[in-house]
């Protein structure tokens, strides 16, 4: 694609001096070729214990029954499906930065597309556990699959959870299967610089991939088609979420606005953790050169914008339930943020909608330290909103006996801080078999979007000097350059 | 070495040549016929097949009977000779009678499993309340005593005779009183018993022994009119009601025969009639009757006193000795007044009752009704109640006698002073001196499975004689002068157990020993006759109808002229001593109306009944009133020390709206040591905080109350207690409802209906419920009459706590204030919360003709019936709550755990014996799995069974609910809607139906009909 020479004035997403191809390649590969350093085991041995608390305490649950949790004959559903639905939107950045991101040409998704990817994958496995973990009879599952049987017994198309089940297996295997097409070249990478079992194990990996222009021709194609495919998914998935809630009676669930508030919500929160994966990464990994604060800055702004939805969505809501004049939902709101979970609320409303706000400062927005506090600020704000509109919603509906109040046991907690040591644990194991960064899709940007052409640019001396003074001052955010050789000229 | 000397057998092998060598190899070698095999004739062959064949044969046979071998092995033995009256699957009916009321008891293949209303019962009229349901349960308590015991022994029979009768010989001899305490016995056989005992041992005596006695009445009654009896009240006949602490709908007396009579003026043909009684209580803590009345006026337990000398200076026109108006509680005052006026206007159809155990109280009670000219109108004192006997003096004098040692025998039957005396420790300690001490106690025990223990009483007994359940007794009763039951047996007794009086009679070497020919004689000698049979005709009629009523002696009036002077002081006197002054607290004990005085308290059903008022579970507790509590620092669920004279008990504190200020009140019953692994432990015993006061036991003292500092959480099922001004709940008064019979429903006749949703067919059936929140007094026996018909499950105190009870219906209790204060936030703001109104509504699935549980089941698991019903497939359900939480109503039940397998539930009376009572034809649940009510499916089911087997169409009143067969004021109505002259269909052509939540357009199939309250004076 993109890989003819880019203007100055437009930021470089490679930076460093003397990136080749071969550098790339190198510094990609470095975690997957090298024995894992200290800082990887540390953090798969934490990640791991948590991953066992998940398995211990899933287990529990299949034991002895969801009374192993906290819920009631009020509060049907809690900590699980609120775990659910953050997963679920958690990956759909994954998916927004390498289907939508592909289609409109931003070419830095480059980047950062297989990482995102990889962290939509292991998010929907999460999200899936959870579907599973929360059935009262998880033994019976299948029933929930359109299976033909001898009772002739179908699912209920009406049922949200229905179209739950379809919207989650799709968007796993058309993730999977697009996260995997792109890894081809990447893996065929690998294994010509492999031996022994390790080559022989890639070789089977890639497919045969032999690199002629036929085949990236086709792997071009294959991309478009799939990013084509994922892209509605961006949109149906938590909107299909959504509805598992706004088809119902229930007041704070009943709501038209879910669908696009969802999916602003569930971008927010996968900008956010690709901000926490990514932030970390880059650094432990050495992945400053193609990862840079160009990068870091853009996602900042997609959160300021999806962190603005939501919160426009959340006032819509309160308006809309005073303007409806029904008293249930008038209620259920005041209740909110005013009721015996209003801390919830309150925390909701902090973390999502006033913190995302403070990314308009533009030394804020490119301060690493303060954007990786701040993704997860957002992802603390994420959970509660999932939480104040599942309990807070459910705790105090229509008949007033049944009022309850939830608390949850250390089984739902262990099961929801056990599915993030879970996603680690993938995620840990994935940059230490798969290069985390798209090295082929990178390669693409040396030639002209990268920091070293653009300075070759620059010396050649036919640029406008406002202009490249106008990308010396661009460049002064990034961490990765060094400005002194940019004095001289 | 020489052991390697070798030994050849021939040249040949000692030359060992080629030749032997090699035919010394195959010496037993077989060659397998591999070649011959592939060679052509061996596949083909015949024989390698038929064995291939007979060798897979073989092994499968061989593997399927490895296989069967480990297959647990279920006995299912069918009947050798069948019984002519017992057909598997179809349930025989039996009439029998609890507490005197004419029960059915429904058995299937020989097992009762569950208790029907009689709709003979001339009491109640085919109700039964909560307890009598929830007695079928104890005939399987695995606790019951399994043999009978001598010193702590287990034993048998003729060895229980034969000591028994030794040592009353020896007893005879000596001359020493010999004493029978029975709690009263009001059944004519049992008496006849008791008289054969003491003739035989002349020096017997029996006591009738209440925990909670009615001997103020009785004595007063003696006092006033020379009778010694507790008199028939005719709540039906009464136009005004004013009860002083009487929670005749709960604890008091006759509950079901009350409930129905005074719901009689109030339901909807009354209304109809354009007639409601008006009901106004005067009390100190909330009780069932108090949230029932219309206007409801808090007093402290020592202004009760002076409330009823104000009343009857008021009725009377005279003013008594020490008369003097209410201090700081002008509210009373005025009500009192007003009362006193409007008794007078209904003259002959007025009615007083009090609750105290107090003589002189009831004396003046007395001269009041007999002003109101209530004598042979609302109280029969000619056709009496026989329900309590109990004399407190006597049961005094007996223990003083035995603390003397003038008592060298003593039986206790049902009764159980050793827990509920209030003196329990000069009790044992009398109890001590006597030689011979027999129970008949059949249950009780320390929990662990010991059957030797017995309960409080029998633990310190020498000799514990297993009486049957009443389920497996012969016998009979006289509640009501006139009105004979029969008992008789559906079962055979479960354990080792012998009916105590044929135990009375086999230690009195009575001529007839076996009970069973007794009550026969007794009844054809004296009682069949008065109904108007006779022979052994007349007995089988008798064992079909199950009651004989003889006719009615005309109620005399009676007129009161005893002077109040006295009876006045003495009231003042005591009000003074039980006035708290300074940081004291009033405390009124009081007995609740799920657990009384604590005989039940082993039952699970009863435990996980929500107390009707406060809704809690499993507990007794400290009620106080919210505005109290707050002056006093405290908060609900904060445990509190209540000490009175040295006894104290630890209680959670409840906030009760209505209470009075400045008093507490605990609930008798609870704290049970030796009830059995369901009762011990719950709660605390409040039975020593009764006080002996002029000779009878009083329930109000000054009590100390302080903070522990400790907190704990009741187990309450509703939590929040008011109802938002929502139209959950619509009411309208008494004067409106004249006004316009549609007053209170909030109907909008112009509203559109658009609708996204097929309509379903329903061509023969639409089963539909009418509940009148009008004739709902809110007591519950519906929700135990469910729990036996339905195999609901008990969950325990922490699973209560968590607000996970399983209760398919559930009686939902709010709480308005000042008439129309609804809403918490304003609630909030109230200074005064003692102005309560309270409504109860009856909550089960609505059956909704639009359900939203069925849209979102993602598997199908619930769905419509083309008969209005929504039908839940456990099979099918996956548990993934999706329906619970999208049911308004909040009627689903989620099974959080594998109740009828889990050994945590164990206690609960869940094990293979007491799993007996399960209904058969209700399908128990899995862990994981939803439920909620079903209309009783399977009895619509029967009843369309029968109907074909008879080969007509289903009759209104063939099919009953269990909840509305049970309810003793029909407030539940079942039926077919679709044709218009079922009984259902008419209830909901009133004017006063409405739908909960209609404007949800779910179409429920449960209609209300709103609640009205005679608020408003009948005078001016």
């Amino acid at each position: 694609m993109s890989s003819h020479s880019e203007s100055i004035i437009r930021e470089p997403l490679i930076t460093g001096e003397n990136i080749t191809y071969s550098q790339i390649t190198n510094d990609v590969l470095r975690p997957v070729e090298n024995k894992p350093t200290k800082a990887w085991w540390i953090g798969f041995t934490v990640s791991s214990i948590f991953a066992m608390l998940w398995v211990f305490a899933v287990s529990w649950t299949f034991w002895y029954g969801i009374g192993a949790w906290g819920l009631n004959k009020t509060v049907g559903w809690a900590w699980d499906i609120t775990g659910f639905v953050w997963w679920v939107g958690i990956g759909h950045a994954g998916t927004l930065i390498s289907a939508v991101l592909l289609l409109f040409r931003q070419n830095w998704r480059n980047s950062i597309n297989r990482s995102a990817e990889a962290m939509t994958i292991f998010a929907v496995i999460c999200a899936a556990s959870y579907i599973v973990a929360h059935m009262g009879r998880p033994w019976m599952a299948v029933y929930s699959l359109p299976l033909p049987n001898q009772y002739t017994l179908w699912v209920n198309f009406n049922s949200p959870l229905i179209w739950d089940v379809f919207a989650i297996s799709t968007y796993f295997s058309v993730s999977l299967v697009f996260w995997y097409t792109g890894l081809l070249p990447d893996i065929a990478s690998i294994r010509d610089r492999a031996t022994g079992i390790k080559r022989r194990i890639y070789s089977i990996c890639s497919f045969g991939w032999a690199g002629s222009v036929k085949t990236w021709q086709r792997f071009e194609t294959v991309s478009l088609i799939l990013a084509g495919i994922s892209t509605p998914l961006v949109l149906s998935v938590h909107t299909i979420v959504s509805m598992d809630f706004a088809t119902s009676l229930e007041p704070g669930w009943h709501t038209t606005i879910f669908p696009p508030y969802f999916v602003a919500g569930a971008i927010f929160s996968g900008f956010a953790m690709v901000q926490t994966l990514l932030l970390v990464a880059r650094k432990v990994l050495g992945l400053e050169n193609y990862i840079t604060m160009f990068h870091i800055e853009s996602m900042n702004k997609i959160i300021i914008l999806t962190g603005s939805i939501v919160g426009v969505a959340y006032l819509t809501e309160f308006f809309i339930a005073w303007y409806s004049g029904v008293e249930y939902e008038q209620y259920a709101f005041i209740n909110r943020a005013t009721g015996p979970y209003w801390w919830a609320y309150w925390s909701m409303m902090s973390c999502n909608v006033i913190s995302p706000q403070l990314f308009w400062v533009k030394k804020w927005r490119t301060s690493i330290p303060f954007s990786w506090v701040l993704s997860i600020v957002v992802n603390i704000g994420m959970w509660f909103e999932r939480f104040v509109i599942i309990v807070t919603s459910l705790h105090r509906d229509y008949i007033p006996s049944s009022w309850a109040m939830f608390q949850p046991t250390w089984v739902e907690v262990s099961i929801f801080i056990g599915s993030i040591g879970l996603f680690f644990t993938l995620f840990l194991l994935f940059i230490r078999v798969l290069p985390s960064v798209a090295m082929a899709e990178v390669k693409l940007l040396l030639k002209g979007a990268s920091e070293q052409a653009k300075l070759e640019k620059i010396k050649h001396g036919h640029e406008d000097k406002s202009q490249v003074e106008f990308y010396k001052e661009a460049l002064e955010k990034f961490d990765s350059v060094d400005l002194a050789k940019y004095g001289k000229i | 070495m020489e052991s390697n000397k070798k030994y050849w057998k021939g040249l040949e092998e000692l030359n060992n040549t080629p030749d032997f060598v090699e035919k010394n190899k195959h010496e037993f070698a077989e060659p397998i016929p591999i070649e011959e095999i592939l060679s052509g004739t061996g596949l083909m062959a015949k024989t390698p097949r038929r064995n291939f064949l007979k060798a897979l044969g073989f092994g499968v046979g061989a593997v399927s009977l490895a296989a069967c071998e480990k297959v647990p092995v279920h006995k299912s033995i069918p009947y050798l000779i069948k019984p002519e009256e017992v057909t598997p699957g179809v349930a025989n009916y039996y009439t029998s009678s609890y507490d005197g009321h004419a029960i059915l008891v429904k058995t299937r293949e020989g097992r009762p499993i569950k208790i029907e209303g009689n709709p003979s019962d001339i009491l109640s009229k085919g109700g039964v309340n909560a307890l009598a349901q929830a007695s079928v349960l104890e005939l399987y308590d695995v606790n019951r005593l399994q043999n009978p015991v001598i010193n702590k022994a287990e034993t048998s029979w003729s060895a229980v005779d034969g000591f028994v009768k030794q040592q009353l010989s020896l007893i005879k001899a000596g001359g020493k009183k010999i004493r029978l305490v029975t709690s009263t016995v009001n059944s004519p056989s049992t008496l006849a018993v008791i008289n054969d005992f003491v003739k035989a041992y002349p020096t017997a005596k029996h006591i009738n022994y209440d925990a909670v006695s009615y001997t103020g009445i009785i004595q007063a009654n003696q006092n006033s009119f020379g009778k010694a009896v507790l008199p028939h009240y005719r709540f039906d006949k009464a136009d005004v009601i004013v009860s002083f602490g009487a929670d005749f709908l709960g604890s008091w007396i006759s509950q079901a025969e009350f409930m129905n009579q005074y719901v009689s003026n109030r339901n909807a043909k009354s209304l109809e009639a354009k007639k409601m009684s008006r009901h106004i209580q005067f009390e100190t803590g909330m009780s069932l009757t108090g949230t029932n009345a219309d206007v409801r006026i808090p007093i402290k337990p020592s202004e009760e006193g002076v409330a009823l000398i104000n009343l009857y200076n008021e009725i009377s026109g005279t003013t008594l000795p020490g008369s003097k108006k209410l201090a700081n509680n002008s509210i009373a005052d005025t009500a009192i007044t007003l009362a006193a006026k409007e008794l007078l206007a209904a003259k002959g159809k007025a009615l007083v009752v009090a609750g105290s155990n107090d003589v002189a109280t009831q004396v003046l009670v007395n001269a009041i009704n007999a002003k109101l000219g209530a004598y042979g109108t609302t109280i029969d004192l000619d056709n009496v109640s026989n329900q309590y006997a109990g004399n407190d003096a006597e049961m005094v004098e007996l223990i003083s006698d035995m603390a003397k040692g003038d008592v060298d025998a003593i039986f206790f039957l049902n009764a159980n002073p050793a827990y509920d005396y209030y003196k329990a420790k000069d009790f044992t300690a009398a109890l001590a001196k006597v030689k011979l001490k027999v129970s008949f106690s059949d249950h009780g025990g320390n929990g662990e499975g010991n059957q030797t223990i017995g309960d409080e009483t029998s633990s310190l007994c020498d000799v514990i004689a297993p009486n049957h359940h009443y389920l497996e007794s012969w016998g009979d009763a006289e509640v009501i002068s006139g009105y004979y039951t029969i008992v008789q047996p559906t079962i055979n007794p479960v354990y080792n157990t012998r009916q105590a009086e044929q135990s009375l009679l086999i230690w009195a070497d009575a001529p007839v020993k076996d009970y069973y020919t007794y009550v026969r004689n007794n009844w054809d000698s004296s009682i069949l006759a008065k109904g108007g049979l006779s022979g052994q005709k007349g007995w089988e009629t008798l064992l079909q109808t199950g009651s004989v009523k003889a006719a009615e002696k005309p109620a005399g009036s009676y007129s009161f002229s005893k002077d109040l002077n006295a009876v006045a002081t003495t009231i003042l006197n005591q009000s003074n001593k039980i006035t708290a002054s300074g940081s004291d607290v009033e405390l009124q004990v009081y007995q609740s109306s799920v657990m009384r005085d604590g005989k039940k308290a082993n039952n699970p059903w009863l435990q996980e009944l929500p107390e009707p008022v406060s809704k809690v579970t499993w507990d007794n507790f400290a009620a106080i009133a919210p505005k109290y509590g707050e002056k006093l620092n405290l908060k609900e669920g904060d445990v509190v020390k209540i000490t009175v004279d040295g006894y104290s008990v630890s209680l959670p504190v409840l906030f009760q709206p209505g209470q009075a200020q400045g008093t507490v009140s605990v609930a008798l019953g609870y704290g049970r040591t030796l009830a059995g692994p369901v009762g011990n432990g719950v709660g605390q015993n409040a039975f020593p905080f009764l006080t002996n006061v002029n000779g009878t036991f009083q329930t109000s003292s000054v009590a100390k109350m302080e903070s522990t500092g400790e907190v704990s959480i009741l187990a309450q099922t509703q939590t929040h207690h008011s109802y938002e001004g929502r139209s959950v709940i619509q009411e309208t008064t008494f004067a409106e409802y004249k006004k316009n019979p549609a007053a209170g429903t909030r109907k909008n006749n112009e509203k559109k209906v658009y609708t996204l949703w097929d309509e379903y067919e329903r061509p023969q059936y639409n089963w539909v419920m009418a509940i009148d929140l009008n004739a709902c007094t809110g007591c519950g026996a519906c929700v135990v009459a469910c729990n036996a018909e339905n195999n609901i499950p008990v969950v325990g105190k922490d699973e209560v706590r968590r607000r996970r009870e399983m209760h398919w219906i559930r009686i939902d209790r709010y709480y308005s204030f000042n008439d129309n204060v609804t809403k918490e936030k304003e609630i909030n703001k109230l200074d005064n919360l003692d102005h309560v109104s309270v409504v109860y509504q009856p909550m089960l699935c609505q059956h909704c003709d639009h359900a939203p549980c069925e849209t979102v089941c993602p598997v199908l698991a619930t769905v419509h019936s083309s008969e209005g019903l929504n039908h839940m497939a456990y099979n099918r359900c996956i548990g993934t709550r999706y329906c619970a939480n999208n049911c308004p109503y909040k009627v689903r039940r989620f099974n959080w755990f594998n109740y009828w397998n889990d050994s945590r539930f164990d206690n609960y009376l869940n094990n293979e014996h007491t799993q007996l009572v399960l209904n058969p034809d209700v399908t128990t649940r899995f862990r994981g799995v939803m439920e909620k009510c079903s209309m009783c499916i399977q009895r619509i089911q029967a009843g369309k069974l029968k109907a074909k087997i008879e080969k007509r169409s289903v009759k209104d009143g063939d099919i009953k609910v269990a909840c509305q067969q049970t309810c003793p004021t029909n407030a539940i109505i079942f039926g077919n809607v679709n044709d218009p002259e079922s009984e259902v269909a008419k209830a909901l052509k009133s004017e006063r139906t409405y739908y909960v939540l209609e404007e949800l357009d779910v179409q429920p199939g449960i209609g209300y009909q709103v609640k009205v309250r005679n608020t408003q004076p009948t005078v001016a």
